[in-house]
């Protein structure tokens, strides 16, 4: 074994041969740098290895004295793990930065790596004062790097941070020299009995001041930020991922000195760092200070994780490298293809699709970093809220998430405008290999990463792990042919569910919502077919979609569930940004849906108190016990169901996804909220909240969703926002059915939700047949196209009459049973207003009909063809569905009945044969069908023995009037047809939660902008900031008892 | 009184005065090479604080000769590692300060002007 002391011989002496170097040699100078840190690199990788097989670590007394007497350098698992980190990321910086180090003068080397030592001994060092000496060595090396590497606006920051680290140093001085005063030692590991009387408080604040002040603090950080703002990518990304951390782990190293309370306060500003940060984040447009802001709040991240490390206890090691790898990899990574990009303008990034691998890589970069599965900072985040859950730190889990949150949009715009910007043929961007390779060993990195950490935390192999290897591999093969990606991801689905079927007999529940998703995924895939070209970027997500989906199903724990659910939320968005104008719709998505999936989480934390891990569908919550939690639960999944005042993500998210993508996202997924909704009535017995009764609360937001939705609707010149607005409307009828909360109710939420995939699924890809024949999606542009596409015309006519409620088809069994339970539940105010948005919706299923089918035919749509084959496939199907449904119900609802537990309320349906009956009536759907048949039969006998001799026009033979319309819109017959209905109902809609959210938006970033004006730039306010916030702290730590 | 103004206590009350004073200087000066000689003050004033520290009325320094002899040495001697430390901190000190000089230097060639506030490229 090397002694780890010759980290810093080697280092020390690298440093001053490469400095005696002349021009000659200075072409070899970036080799010998490399072999140097390789070295140290191969020594602390050694011990790692060494300490990992089960050896020992090493104590190093220098000058063979032993403490308090000489400085000793310790080395053990986190000293090797952290060693081994600064010296390899120092190796793959040598490479990033190889064009910078073959221009730069010897001294720049020489700097570097006593930066790179620096870093070791901060890390390794037992001794206050030494610790001390090597701050100050990495600060100058620090300011040396940024004089050297950066350009003018580098200067005046390197200055800023020298300013303001001489301040924290001159207070760690003053703090470790009293310290000594009243110990008399300089070893921490001695100190740990430091009195915390009087001098002794006051010398361990300084040093802990100082301390805290190095992790750049939220607001005592201006100095951080400026430096991150303008410092060389590479130098940048040294700063983020080393400097940080290893700061972060003198903390740690001191926390045996530290009490209790003071760390609970270290750790607390921490979190505020991390939330504030994220925050100020938002209103961000240059890259590389995002990416400071970013930097800055991780590191808050880290030292609340450390602050709590006792707290945490087993899993501190869990969370603080979950955290520490995802900023190493992932911000490292951004920062590394910031240098690529060579731009600090969002809108030049879009140059990075011209390289695929890089810009997936920008892709696992910014989902790892924002802490989206499969990701280690999903997993360290969890574990940390379920752990200060267990704690009832309910602050510190609002405080983070909402951080999350704010981290989130910031990154997503970023992620939209790269997917997005125009790309312009001037970037400067500098693809250099050498740039590149590094980057895509971060990418490994961060995916070895993640595995560990699946690996470590033994999920199912069926549910989790095959579909995340299955993802996976849709991301290796994207390079094949869109045909062939199709074909293999309907035989992974089909082959999935095959394998899975075994598990899930006998539960008709888990049955039910796999069937959807499985079988909404291969149905919506189908028109995939007629795809042309490679497709790239489609199908990784639209599996990691589906497959988010099915681990919904059946998930061993909250956990799994959580993983599921994000995963097909971040599929979905990337499906829907792939639409042309869908970068804002989907950036609205992708915030509503992380908002949801937070809400959720605080929801998971609190119930892990109550049930443990456990998955929630699968325990049974006594009534009455948990109202916060079902509020929480039942908010975030009706999110993601759209309920009114939370559904203005949907239309743009669905109208604006690609065409074929829309059934996918809209008429699939859309039943994740609805699965959520159910397992939350059923496991969990009527809550209260506040004295209120939650479900009643529920079933107004069901009725007023309904209502909503379906105006919304009728207004709409848009197809497909058409269809998205009456999916709200669904929704709404499924969260009244359930709010309901009696065996009827609950039957009719399931019956609902199949039928209402059904036909949704149905009537989209009918849609995007039409649009994809006509190119537009404004209904006034359409018309007649009845001959063109009788089959489309025969399948949105079947939608709706089903959606409709009327006889003879399925969805009138679901209308009966409505009638039946609300007068059963005797909730006749809002049932009213449930069946007034019936007949809403009979006028815009009318409008959709007639302005797209029926009319004139519009010239330039004379020769559309009916929809392509791939399209009515999965249509006929869905068509065929309807129709058994319509003729035999009790196939499907008596099953759905066996799921609804005995303790619901209210009487059963009780079938016999295809006759339904109530105590309040009954009702056969083949009777009906049989009757209606005939009816139709006879009168379509008759109109066709009328119209035998009638005479047939040509569309164009008519003479219209001599008018020209002031807007071609305005002569089709369908445009505005509601007009006078809006006079009288349109104060209905008044986009008042559109203006709300858009309202709150613009105000949190109006403030965020206010509030960073507070980094004005000037290093002396700078200094005062560290002042003021070492006093703020002073007070927080102390409560002025110090004195 | 008499008690109080010994001559450690003199030597902490310099070193804290002259710590203000600089850290006044630094955070009010707009010359940035007033503010790096304000630093420097600080930085002087930390160094006394240090040595003062670690004087103790009486005792001589450790160097061990006739007048010593070899018993009781810890009660005679005053402790010499705070006076080894602030060598090490006025090394260091000086270097931060060379670095602080050589940006002023930079900054000067950059824009023509020392003053503080026309250097605040990177703001909010």
């Amino acid at each position: 074994m090397v002694n780890p002391v010759h980290i810093v011989s080697i280092g020390l002496a690298a440093a001053f041969l490469m400095s005696l170097a002349g021009k000659r040699q200075q072409n070899i100078l970036a080799y010998f740098l490399m072999i140097a840190v390789g070295a140290m690199s191969f020594i602390s990788l050694q011990w790692l290895m060494e300490i990992y097989s089960g050896g020992a670590g090493r104590e190093v007394f220098t000058a063979g004295f032993k403490p308090p007497f000489a400085i000793n350098l310790r080395m053990t698992m986190d000293e090797a793990v952290l060693t081994s980190i600064i010296n390899i990321f120092g190796l793959f910086s040598i490479i990033y930065l190889f064009d910078t180090f073959k221009k730069a003068n010897n001294h720049l080397l020489s700097i570097f790596i006593i930066y790179l030592m620096g870093l070791n001994v901060m890390v390794m060092t037992r001794d206050l004062f030494n610790l001390f000496v090597f701050l100050e060595i990495v600060a100058i090396a620090t300011a040396g790097m940024m004089i050297m590497s950066s350009d003018k606006k580098g200067i005046s920051a390197g200055f800023k941070f020298l300013i303001a680290s001489s301040v924290i140093s001159g207070l760690l001085l003053l703090g470790t020299l009293f310290g000594y005063t009243y110990t008399g030692t300089l070893n921490i590991d001695m100190m740990q009995a430091l009195p915390l009387i009087k001098g002794g408080a006051v010398a361990l604040f300084l040093i802990v001041v100082a301390l805290v002040l190095e992790t750049k603090p939220f607001p005592a950080n201006g100095w951080a930020l400026d430096l991150y703002t303008s410092a060389n990518h590479g130098v940048g990304a040294m700063l983020s991922v080393l400097s940080a951390p290893a700061i972060m782990f003198v903390v740690y190293k001191m926390l045996p000195v530290i009490p209790q309370d003071w760390q609970l306060v270290i750790s607390f500003f921490g979190i505020i760092t991390f939330a504030a940060s994220n925050y100020l984040a938002i209103r961000q447009e240059n890259i590389r200070r995002m990416l400071g802001y970013s930097s800055v709040a991780q590191g808050g991240l880290l030292l609340a994780t450390v602050g709590l490390a006792d707290y945490l206890g087993g899993s501190f090691y869990f969370v603080a490298l979950g955290f520490l790898l995802t900023n190493l990899f992932a911000k490292a990574g951004l920062f590394w293809l910031g240098g690529i990009v060579n731009s600090d303008n969002m809108n030049k990034w879009g140059i990075l699709r011209k390289k695929p691998v890089l810009l997936l890589l920008f892709g696992i970069f910014a989902a790892a970093l924002a802490g989206l599965p499969p990701f280690p900072a999903f997993f360290a985040k969890w574990e940390l809220v379920m752990q200060l859950g267990a704690g009832e730190g309910w602050g510190w889990i609002a405080i983070m998430l909402i951080g999350s949150l704010f981290e989130i949009a910031f990154l997503f715009k970023w992620v939209g405008r790269v997917f997005k910007a125009e790309n312009e043929e001037n970037a400067p961007a500098n693809f250099a290999m050498h740039k590149q390779i590094p980057a895509l060993l971060l990418g490994a990195g961060i995916i070895a990463a993640s595995y560990f950490f699946i690996d470590y935390l033994n999920f199912n192999l069926t549910f989790v792990l095959i579909p995340l290897l299955a993802i996976a591999a849709f991301f290796v093969i994207d390079y094949a042919p869109a045909f062939i990606k199709n074909i293999l991801l309907i035989g992974a689905l089909s082959f999935y569910g095959y394998m899975i079927y075994p598990e899930l007999q006998g539960d008709i529940m888990k049955l039910v919502f796999a069937g959807i998703f499985l079988i909404g995924g291969v149905l919506t895939l189908f028109p995939g077919f007629s795809a042309k070209g490679a497709r790239k970027g489609f199908y990784p997500f639209a599996a990691m979609t589906i497959f988010g989906l099915l681990m919904l199903v059946n998930p061993a724990d909250n956990l799994t569930f959580f993983m599921g659910w994000e995963l097909m939320a971040l599929g979905s968005f990337i499906l829907i940004l792939r639409g042309k104008m869908a970068e804002k719709p989907a950036f609205r998505y992708m915030l509503f849906s992380a908002g949801g999936a937070y809400v959720m989480m605080a929801a998971f934390a609190m119930l892990n108190n109550i049930s443990g891990a456990e998955f929630f569908g699968n325990i049974n919550i006594p009534a009455n016990t948990a109202g916060i939690i079902f509020a929480l639960l039942a908010i975030a999944f009706m999110l993601k169901a759209a309920a009114i005042g939370l559904h203005i993500w949907l239309p743009g998210a669905y109208a604006e996804a690609e065409d074929d993508a829309t059934p996918l996202v809209s008429g699939v997924l859309i039943n994740s909220g609805v699965l959520g909704l159910v397992l939350l009535v059923t496991s969990f017995g009527p809550q209260t909240l506040f004295g209120y009764d939650i479900l009643h609360i529920m079933g107004w937001i069901g009725a007023i969703t309904a209502i909503g939705g379906n105006m919304l609707a009728i207004y709409e010149e848009d197809m497909k926002r058409l269809i998205a607005y009456s999916s709200v409307g669904a929704m709404g009828y499924i969260i009244f059915a359930l709010a309901i909360n009696t065996k009827l109710g609950l039957l009719i939420a399931l019956y609902y939700t199949i039928l209402h995939f059904i036909y949704k699924t149905m009537l989209f890809i009918s849609a995007a047949g039409v649009m994809h024949r006509t190119k537009t999606r404004n209904m006034y542009e359409m018309g007649g196209l009845i001959k063109s596409m009788p089959l489309s015309f025969i399948v949105v006519l079947i939608g709706i009459i089903t959606l409709a409620g009327m006889p003879p088809l399925a969805g009138f069994a679901g209308k009966w049973m409505f009638y039946n339970a609300i007068i059963l539940k005797e909730w006749y105010i809002q049932g009213a207003m449930i069946f007034f948005s019936g007949i809403v919706a009979f006028l815009y299923l009318y409008k959709l009909i007639s302005s797209v089918f029926l009319g004139q035919l519009k010239d330039n749509h004379r020769k559309v063809k009916e929809a392509p084959f791939y399209y009515i496939i999965p249509q006929l199907i869905l068509v065929m569905a309807i129709m058994v449904l319509s003729v035999q119900p009790q196939w499907l609802m008596q099953p759905l009945s066996t799921i609804i537990p005995a303790s619901f309320a209210g009487e059963a349906l009780q079938w016999d044969g295809n006759l339904a009956t109530l105590s309040t009536g009954y009702w056969n759907a083949f009777t009906i069908m049989s009757v209606v048949m005939a009816m139709f039969g006879i009168l379509f006998l008759w109109l066709v023995y009328h119209s035998r001799k009638a005479q047939k026009v040509k569309q164009f033979n008519i003479v219209f009037a001599a008018e020209k319309p002031f807007r071609p819109e305005t002569t089709h017959v369908s445009y505005n047809i509601f007009a006078a209905y809006k006079k009288a109902l349109g104060w209905m809609v008044t986009p008042l939660a559109t203006r709300f959210w858009e309202r709150l938006s613009d105000i949190f970033t109006a403030i965020a902008d206010k509030f960073r004006t507070w980094y004005t730039g000037n290093g002396q306010t700078y200094a005062l900031h560290l002042l003021i916030y070492a006093f703020i702290l002073y007070i927080a730590i102390s409560g002025g008892k110090l004195l | 009184m008499e008690q109080y103004l010994t001559l450690q206590n003199i030597g902490i009350a310099t070193g804290f005065a002259l710590i203000l004073i600089g850290l006044y200087g630094g955070l009010t000066n707009k010359n940035i090479l007033r503010i790096i000689v304000s630093f420097t003050i600080f930085n002087s004033g930390l160094n006394i604080v240090i040595v003062a520290l670690a004087y103790l009325k009486g005792r001589v320094a450790p160097i061990i000769d006739d007048t010593t002899g070899l018993d009781n040495l810890s009660q005679k001697f005053v402790d010499p590692v705070p006076q080894a430390l602030v060598l090490t901190a006025i090394v260091i000190g000086l270097g931060v300060t060379g670095v602080m000089l050589a940006y002023a230097l930079k900054m000067y060639q950059n824009k023509q002007t020392l003053n503080i506030n026309d250097f605040k490229e990177t703001k909010w």
